[in-house]
């Protein structure tokens, strides 16, 4: 469990985080949204003691950072993948970790086999692809056993098995009961694997809900029509109340009116449908919306002069 | 593909944290696990002997020749550690790169993520490069001390008696060396890897406070060399009361055989108050590194 109550970070004049509530549940995987320059990493660095919040608290389990005992063993992170001495091995860099929170040595090579390291263990860490070295940074995560877990953007660099690899991990360690808290730029990847989400933009929340509350509460249902008879039908939907417009491939999207009220207006006015089927927005899009929205309404604040 | 697959035993830890000797033995394992340490202490250790033995042949050599002053400052002893010029410098970068290398990678982040008292970092990174640094540097200034006496005693050197005075060394007709009972010889030897140690200690905490590798050994070189032309350029009676608390002056007053007068050890503080400032400038950087780590977001 995550709670963030009232984070406040500034640096210099810039507001980095705005009075940012959210809790982070344990055993389903929550996703961190935000544009790029939200906040999203700033409010992870709080999570972990580094930065330290100009006001408001966040504790993990019920207690702040600095005053976990065994921190590697409470909380894990996967903040930088490549913040990793270059001339170090992968080995020796978690055994490092290990060594300050008891952990034994065989838990070291044991993660290192985990997430398929085991054979490059003894090389140069800069020699690793980015790839890999996100494997490492899962790894160090990983280490403590922790009961909370961050992940900073864990797929870049991964290929697609990676990718495939890394969204089961979540999950798994999710039903293991963990507390699984997990920013990334790629929307589609936390549709699919992210039960809760928490959306900022500015460093202000957005939403604290899960993803298809998010996608529901956030898009009007579009259904698209395809007809022999679109100009008629979208004249007698429009003069119905509903928003018609026209794609180029003469396909109409409606809203304001569902699939089956669309068939009946067709029915009675005696026209064949070729196609009707409601269109789902994706979370990309709900979030493109949501957050073009914030960026309008950012712009339309005075600025201060001579900044 | 699950941690479920993990059956590494976890100790079970009711009591107490993390703690510094957990932090210290991981200090050790990144210090020793990166190979610019192994060079560095290479480096110390082959340069506090090739010069030694380069400067006593060179100055045994010239014996002859020197007249009445320079035979009076002849000092076995200095030349066998004159090593230590270079060395300071390269445990400088060692002390630095400790830490600043952890800012350059962003490994800071995650040494501070998995430690909950700061100050444990500081503390034991402080501990394991002085250890290995004073270990390492004691050696080579022994080694080196004996070597230098050995490629004195090659060119026909004799014993220096035990608390001799400048006129019997003007008046002597063999070059000398010194053992380590000579008067003030042990001493100076011991000092020359506390010097070091306490630069390596120095150079550290200015590497917390600056946190960039090339801004952090600039400043520690400034230190050492630039500091002291400025004093140069000052009006002599206002430089003549500086130039003795210059760390570079500083660490000449610990390792100058005093019972020997030259002209320069006239404005240098005794060989323990020389230790006890450096010892104090060390304090006040690593009391600033601390105070700033532990308040910085890092």
């Amino acid at each position: 469990m995550i709670a963030a109550s009232r984070l406040t970070k500034s640096y210099g004049t810039t507001r980095a985080v705005d009075d940012l509530s959210f809790d982070v549940r344990p055993g389903v995987v929550t996703g961190f949204l935000g544009p790029n320059g939200s906040g999203k990493s700033t409010t992870m660095r709080m999570v972990m003691g580094l930065d330290h919040p100009d006001s408001g608290t966040v504790t993990i389990d019920g207690r702040r950072f600095r005053d976990l005992r065994w921190p590697l063993r409470e909380v894990g992170a996967l903040l930088e993948a490549k913040a990793i001495h270059p001339g170090r091995s992968a080995y020796n860099h978690l055994l490092a970790m290990a060594q300050t929170n008891s952990i034994p040595k065989s838990r070291v090579d044991e993660i290192l086999g985990m997430v398929g390291l085991d054979g490059v263990a003894r090389r140069k860490a800069g020699k690793f692809s980015l790839g890999m070295s996100q494997r490492l940074g899962i790894a160090s995560a990983l280490l403590g056993d922790p009961g909370v877990l961050l992940f900073d953007e864990p797929i870049n660099g991964l290929d697609p098995e990676g990718i495939l690899w890394v969204r089961n991990l979540l999950k798994s360690l999710a039903n293991e009961g963990r507390t699984i808290f997990v920013s990334s730029h790629l929307m589609s990847e936390m549709a699919l694997t992210a039960t809760d989400l928490v959306v900022i933009g500015r460093g202000q929340l957005i939403a604290d809900t899960t993803v298809d509350d998010f996608i529901a509460s956030n898009t009007e249902a579009t259904v698209l029509v395809r007809s022999l008879g679109a100009e008629r039908l979208a004249d007698v939907l429009r003069a119905g109340g509903a928003q018609v417009s026209k794609r180029e491939d003469g396909a109409l999207l409606v809203t304001g009116a569902d699939a089956s009220r669309i068939g009946d207006v067709a029915l009675a006015e005696g026209l064949a449908l070729h196609e009707l089927s409601p269109v789902q927005a994706s979370l990309e899009e709900v979030f493109m919306e949501l957050t073009s929205d914030m960026v309008d309404f950012h712009g339309h604040t005075p600025v201060e002069v001579g900044a | 593909m699950t941690t479920a697959a993990l059956t590494s035993p976890m100790p079970v830890l009711d009591s107490g944290d993390a703690g510094l000797a957990n932090q210290v033995r991981s200090e050790w394992t990144k210090l020793r696990s990166v190979r610019s340490t192994w060079i560095c202490l290479i480096v110390v250790f082959v340069a506090g002997i090739g010069l030694s033995a380069l400067v006593s042949n060179i100055e045994a050599g010239q014996w002859a020749g020197l007249g009445p002053v320079d035979r009076a400052s002849f000092d076995p002893v200095r030349f066998s550690q004159t090593g230590s010029f270079l060395s300071q410098f390269v445990v400088g970068v060692l002390g630095a790169l400790a830490i600043t290398s952890e800012y350059a990678t962003g490994s800071i982040r995650t040494t501070l993520s998995i430690t909950s008292k700061r100050s444990t970092v500081l503390t034991a990174k402080l501990l394991v490069i002085g250890v290995v640094i004073f270990v390492v540097a004691e050696v080579t200034a022994f080694a080196s001390f004996v070597v230098g006496q050995a490629v004195l005693l090659a060119h026909g050197a004799k014993a220096l008696p035990a608390g001799a005075s400048v006129l019997t060394l003007v008046h002597s007709s063999t070059i000398p060396y010194v053992s380590l009972a000579a008067g003030g010889a042990l001493r100076a030897v011991f000092l020359s890897g506390v010097y070091l140690l306490l630069l390596a200690l120095l150079a550290c905490a200015i590497g917390f406070v600056i946190r960039h590798t090339a801004g952090a050994i600039a400043a520690f070189v400034g230190i050492l060399l630039v500091l002291p032309l400025i004093v140069t350029v000052l009006p002599s009676s206002v430089a003549q009361s500086f130039e003795k608390y210059l760390p570079s002056n500083l660490g000449l007053a610990m390792t100058l055989v005093t019972t020997r007068k030259t002209d320069f050890a006239g404005v240098l503080f005794p060989p323990g108050t020389a230790t006890v400032l450096l010892v104090a400038y060390a304090a006040a950087a690593v009391a600033l590194a601390g105070w700033l780590l532990v308040r910085r977001d890092a």
